[in-house]
């Protein structure tokens, strides 16, 4: 499966990437918002982890960019986020059907076994 | 008085928030990366625990400082060029581990500065840690962080600089403003609580000094002014 991975720490992105390739994804990592609309362009993804915490444009602007493209309409979008889910409580509807949100993970709440079985459930764009 | 030590807890307090929030971010590195089951690895688990260490560390040396009623360093004779060869040895392995090319440049040569010695390199430790992860957060196409030193109009001034236009005196202001209320108050800079500037900040405070951003050569940075020692200079 072709995975964005939008993380912004890089000793955080070289973990999650190198426990991705070991279960045998392609991944692809960009640290800003913007660099993650390129990569989205260039790597056609299967499905994006996103960190809402972004230098510059944060995670919630990216996902309006992303969405307002028809051709990304329907890949899932997993927020890995160090944002507490809790903080979204008055708009998970918000993030949810109007931003495709398909799972909210806290990050210090997830393993990385924990965030293989929430990808796994996606299978590849044909 | 009373005002004072209100005005103290609530910076306190404010510190406090940052700092704790920030060190999810090695716990978690750690905690990952030890998951990862790779033992190749343990020097770099090291090396993260290292720096969460030394910014608790440079943390409760601000919070004392607010805490105590004290909250003014006493000032002596320092070599900034020193203190900043230091500092980048405390710097080196995490900045390696990012990726980031630290280096040390010195504008001139300078007589002794008035400063406290470990309370001008905890802050330039704490605004290290803060830069070097905050560099390739940005993609900035080249990592290289400098400390550095050099002359201006009103004494010697010793900061961290990167090509990082982001860094604005509006932006610093704006952090400092959010601080303590945003979780990302330095939203043009980093994506963390920044807990390093506003210890260096706080501890830079109590030398009677001031965190600013100014330039060295085309870099943009975090530095601060410190008035050389006249004494020395008159001998």
């Amino acid at each position: 499966m072709h995975i964005l991975f939008i993380e912004p720490d890089r000793l955080l992105a070289r973990t999650y990437r190198q426990a991705l390739e070991l279960a045998g994804h392609t991944v692809h990592v960009a640290a800003t918002a913007q660099a993650a609309v390129q990569a989205a362009d260039e790597q056609r993804p299967d499905v994006v982890i996103l960190e809402l915490q972004l230098v510059g444009h944060s995670g919630i602007e990216f996902l309006y960019e992303f969405r307002s493209y028809d051709d990304w309409q329907a890949v899932p979008v997993v927020v890995l986020s160090l944002v507490p889910p809790g903080e979204f409580a008055g708009s998970r509807q918000l993030l949810a059907e109007q931003l495709g949100v398909h799972n909210y993970l806290y990050k210090p709440h997830t393993s990385l076994a924990k965030l293989q079985r929430t990808i796994n459930q996606y299978t590849p764009v044909a | 008085m009373a005002e004072r030590t209100s005005v103290q807890a609530a910076l306190s307090e404010q510190l406090l928030l940052a700092v704790v929030e920030q060190l999810k971010l090695p716990l978690l590195q750690i905690a990952r990366r030890a998951e990862l089951g790779d033992a190749k690895t343990l020097p770099e688990i090291q090396t993260t625990a290292d720096a969460a260490v030394k910014l608790l560390d440079n943390y409760l040396f601000g919070a004392r400082l607010a805490l105590d009623g004290q909250y003014e360093l006493e000032l002596e004779p320092v070599s900034v060029a020193s203190v900043l060869y230091d500092s980048g040895q405390q710097l080196d392995a995490l900045a390696k581990l990012y990726g980031v090319e630290l280096e040390l440049s010195l504008g001139g040569k300078f007589g002794p500065v008035m400063a406290h010695r470990s309370g001008l390199q905890s802050a330039l430790v704490s605004l290290g840690y803060a830069m070097i992860e905050a560099l390739p957060a940005q993609e900035t196409s080249k990592l290289r962080l400098q400390l550095a030193a050099h002359r201006c109009r009103y004494g010697v001034v010793a900061g961290l600089y990167a090509d990082a236009d982001q860094l604005t005196t509006e932006a610093l202001r704006l952090g400092r403003r959010l601080h303590g209320q945003a979780r990302q108050p330095l939203t043009s800079v980093s994506h963390t609580s920044g807990a390093g500037v506003f210890v260096a900040d706080a501890i830079l405070q109590a030398m009677h000094a001031q965190l600013t951003v100014s330039k060295h050569h085309h870099l943009k940075g975090l530095g601060t002014v410190l008035q050389p020692n006249l004494q020395t200079q008159l001998v």
